[in-house]
């Protein structure tokens, strides 16, 4: 039982940073939602506030590593050319995919979607994140603000949504071993 | 009584502006690159400046789209910084932004774009 860098670096790129972003979405989204003056008294605003703030820097510095990650590092190997002559295309995620019109739609539609919209959500989680240090505990005051942070947070996580469910189901169909 | 008061607005609208144009930057450059030719080959930052080797025209397009984000927050926040701007406004405009981006990385659209073999 071993994993070779290549798997490795793609299971940080998806498994590690991109899951983690997902997972924390639902956390971070309740918590800006909840950050109402009807919902929360001063101590628990001043309990909670420290919390969201590292919450939504910590997601947004995993959404650029998570890009960073899959573009500069997993992403050369998936789409390396194969040499002329090459039979055996399990080393070349891409070409093995678009060998076949069976597995093509993975990679010109799945891989071609996932590999743009992905840097949607850092841009995306950086404003959530900014909007959210600057304000800190006045967004309790701040209700357009607030709302702005959710639609922009939600949409974040669509990105990332996307990105994560293409890169699952294409590392099925060819894995970069 | 918790005070009300709070910062001005300027500095958020800025990054949330900015935000939706990095994301249409990054829809136009998508496009710019099915068009091929001179363009595709620009956008190959591994190739021109050695920033990723493997990474292709996806290079060009990602750290063109990230230097329009940061460019625009920085100018965006000075103009804005100390300001109450209409918040509203700067939004909408900023979602329209983003969803133009969304729509112009969705392939089906961008491969409208890409030339057709004869």
């Amino acid at each position: 039982m071993q994993l070779s860098d290549r798997e490795l670096w793609a299971l940080i790129h998806g498994m590690g940073l991109g899951a983690l972003f997902l997972l924390a979405f639902g956390g971070g989204i309740a918590g800006v939602w909840s950050l109402r003056e009807k919902y929360v008294t001063t101590e628990g605003l001043a309990e909670r506030t420290p919390r969201l703030l590292v919450g939504t820097t910590v997601m947004a510095i995993v959404a650029w590593l998570t890009v960073i990650v899959g573009t500069w590092i997993v992403y050369p190997w998936y789409r390396a050319a194969a040499p002329a002559g090459t039979t055996d295309l399990t080393k070349f995620p891409k070409a093995l995919l678009v060998s076949s019109p069976d597995t093509a739609g993975w990679h010109n539609f799945g891989m071609e979607w996932k590999e743009h919209v992905a840097f949607l959500a850092p841009l995306l989680a950086t404003a959530v994140a900014f909007a959210t240090l600057y304000y800190g505990a006045q967004l309790v005051h701040r209700g357009e603000i607030r709302r702005a942070i959710l639609v922009f947070f939600t949409l974040a996580f669509a990105a990332a949504g996307v990105a994560g469910l293409f890169g699952a189901l294409i590392t099925k169909a060819a894995p970069v071993a | 009584m918790q005070s009300t008061q709070t910062k001005p607005n300027g500095p958020v609208a800025a990054s949330f502006l900015a935000a939706g144009i990095g994301s249409l930057v990054l829809g136009i450059l998508v496009v710019l690159n099915e068009l091929g030719g001179d363009i595709s080959k620009f956008l190959a930052f591994d190739k021109n400046y050695g920033l990723g080797s493997g990474v292709g025209p996806l290079s060009g397009k990602a750290i063109l789209a990230v230097l329009a984000f940061v460019i625009s927050w920085v100018v965006l926040h000075f103009m804005w910084r100390g300001k109450e701007v209409n918040f509203g406004r700067v939004f909408s405009l900023a979602l329209i932004l983003v969803a133009a981006g969304f729509i112009l990385t969705f392939p089906p659209v961008f491969d409208i774009f890409a030339p057709k073999a004869a």
